[in-house]
């Protein structure tokens, strides 16, 4: 029912929005969505953290990219191919890194977002280093570009809504009751037969895959990439997404990539003061609501709920 | 007792502890324990705080690997495999400052307890295919089943963690139950229960072992494990001290001297 709800209103936004340039931003609500969502998968859920995901959006959009500029593959045939790197690549990484947990396994994760970003920059012949790599092509169907204004959209917005899908599937199901298992007790996890390095291992490469496919998503989108979209501050942009919308809730990676995609637009007008003002704001919402903005507003309503239903049926004096 | 020739159905020792050792730095945790036990029985490791009680456990349910000695489950070695395959191979267990997974509802507790008894996974989960949705509604069935087993029915949808903390205790035993265990290692199940809750305790252990399943337990609490168990492993200092039956434990001296004695 609420994905019924969740569909019609975007298509509802995508059919009243008419102007480009807030299109462009609900797009790009969507491809953060899609980064959030699946490092909530990994971080929310099964308590695993990683800060270096913008490495798995980054082999998304170069591996497409590469795809398709220099060895003239079409877009479509470059996504499944794209998808299957990332699925290698997250898995060979992921059987050494998950050994690892806490602080260790955010140091882990870092360094290889590092190393990815360097292989970025540096691997200049294929990946047209700190120039960037032009000329992605755009997607389309049958001759109808689907990159620009409303159909780049909805088709973002498609796959953020199949993601959705598949994540609250996944997280009501027993795969996602062993990673919350894993979260509360990894011990305890262990001793109902819940082989954790491995759960580990595939919540891993399932949040890699979504970010893969953001980043597939961007490139054919914007047309152009360079290294310094998937670098280190992109990842801690994604680990804040899942912080300030709510750790352990779908709906709070919408809601944090929203608020972290807008906020910046909105604070052009603090001029120099911009990232102060963004800061301050960040900082207040973890004070004030250290669970995320879902569980924040949640409470917010309950407690307003209950206030309610205690002053009616308490006696008045 | 244990010839190896009659290792078919019903085996007559279903967990088998021969000469374990294990040490950790220089400490010698447990020396050259043995224990064998019968399955439909209830046994029980007793001793002071610092005995190997815990070690001993930890290593028959795979979390530590021995460093001598062989552990024999149902007839086959099983020193050094990994907790969750023990746990397929039906030995569950609970902790001693109960592990329940907090955040997640009780019903949702006992599902996970049944994580080797089902096999849904990624791509069944986002299917949602008719196989998964019957796993599903079986295996909520017997979440509901074990949660009226263990009197908890009524709290099915409670978050664990808010529980009192006599009713996790009980939780944690359906938990353990839902993997649907041959062997059940409880780890000081009474501490931390009022006299009420002991005796629920011992009552629900007697309806355990009603249904075939093998109870190992460590225990402090010495009107429940004289009580209820068939057989009294005594450990003193990581070894055997004594072992038998309530009544010879009992009135051994040894134990009295090292055990009882040395606390009363």
């Amino acid at each position: 029912m609420r994905q019924f709800t969740f569909a019609a209103a975007i298509l509802a936004l995508g059919l009243t929005v008419s102007q480009s340039y807030h299109l462009q931003l609900l797009t790009f609500i969507g491809i953060h969505t899609l980064l959030a969502l699946g490092l909530n998968m990994l971080m929310g859920y099964a308590g695993q953290i990683s800060l270096g995901h913008a490495a798995f959006y980054g082999l998304g959009a170069y591996g497409t990219g590469i795809l398709t500029v220099h060895w003239g593959f079409s877009p479509w045939a470059g996504l499944p191919l794209t998808l299957a790197l990332t699925f290698v690549v997250a898995f060979l990484v992921a059987l050494p890194m998950l050994k690892l947990s806490g602080y260790y396994l955010g140091m882990g994760t870092l360094g290889f977002g590092m190393i990815a970003f360097v292989v970025f920059r540096e691997w200049s012949s294929l990946t047209g280093g700190d120039s960037g790599l032009v000329g992605i092509p755009a997607l389309d169907v049958g001759g109808v570009s689907l990159s620009s204004g409303k159909a780049g959209y909805f088709l973002v917005w498609a796959c953020v809504l199949l993601a959705f899908f598949a994540c609250e599937r996944v997280v009501d199901s027993r795969v996602g009751r062993a990673l919350r298992a894993i979260h509360d007790s990894e011990r305890a996890a262990a001793a109902m037969g819940i082989d954790t390095s491995r759960l580990k291992v595939w919540v891993f490469v399932f949040s890699a895959l979504l970010a893969s496919l953001a980043g597939f998503l961007y490139a054919h989108l914007v047309t152009f990439i360079s290294p310094n979209s998937f670098d280190f501050l992109v990842s801690v942009r994604i680990v804040t997404m899942v912080v300030i919308g709510g750790m352990a809730s779908i709906w709070g990676s919408l809601l944090g990539a929203a608020v972290l995609t807008i906020l910046p637009e909105w604070l052009h007008v603090f001029t120099d003061y911009e990232m102060v003002v963004y800061g301050l704001i960040l900082m207040t919402i973890m004070i004030f609501l250290p669970q995320g903005l879902t569980r924040g507003i949640l409470d917010i309503h309950e407690r307003s709920k209950r206030k309610d239903t205690a002053a009616s049926s308490a006696p008045r004096s | 007792m244990s010839d190896p020739s009659e290792k078919t159905p019903p085996p007559p020792v279903l967990l088998g502890v021969e000469s374990v050792s294990r040490s950790f730095g220089g400490i010698q945790a447990l020396w050259q324990v043995s224990l064998q036990v019968r399955p439909g029985t209830i046994h029980s490791v007793i001793g002071p705080n610092g005995a190997g009680k815990t070690t001993l456990f930890n290593v028959i349910t795979g979390a530590y690997k021995p460093d001598s000695g062989r552990i024999l489950y149902r007839g086959e070695e099983v020193q050094g495999r990994k907790v969750h395959e023990l746990v397929r191979l039906g030995m569950a267990r609970t902790f001693q400052n109960v592990e329940l997974f907090g955040s997640m509802s009780v019903l949702e507790n006992v599902l996970v307890g049944q994580h080797v008894r089902t096999r849904c996974g990624f791509l069944g989960a986002v299917g949602r295919w008719p196989w998964v949705k019957r796993e599903e509604a079986e295996a909520r069935r017997k979440g509901m089943e074990l949660l009226e087993f263990v009197g908890l029915e009524e709290f099915a949808s409670q978050r664990s963690e808010d529980l009192p903390f006599g009713w996790q205790r009980f939780l944690e035993i359906a938990r353990a139950l839902a993997t649907a265990p041959r062997l059940l290692l409880l780890d000081e199940p009474a501490s931390g229960l009022n006299a009420v809750e002991t005796e629920r305790l011992g009552d629900l252990l007697e309806r355990i072992r009603k249904e075939g399943i093998t109870l190992i337990l460590v225990e402090h609490d010495m009107s429940l494990t004289m009580g209820i168990s068939d057989a009294i492993l005594v450990l003193h200092q990581g070894k055997k001290l004594a072992e038998g039956t309530p009544r010879e434990i009992q009135s051994n001296d040894a134990v009295i001297a090292a055990y009882l004695g040395s606390e009363r």
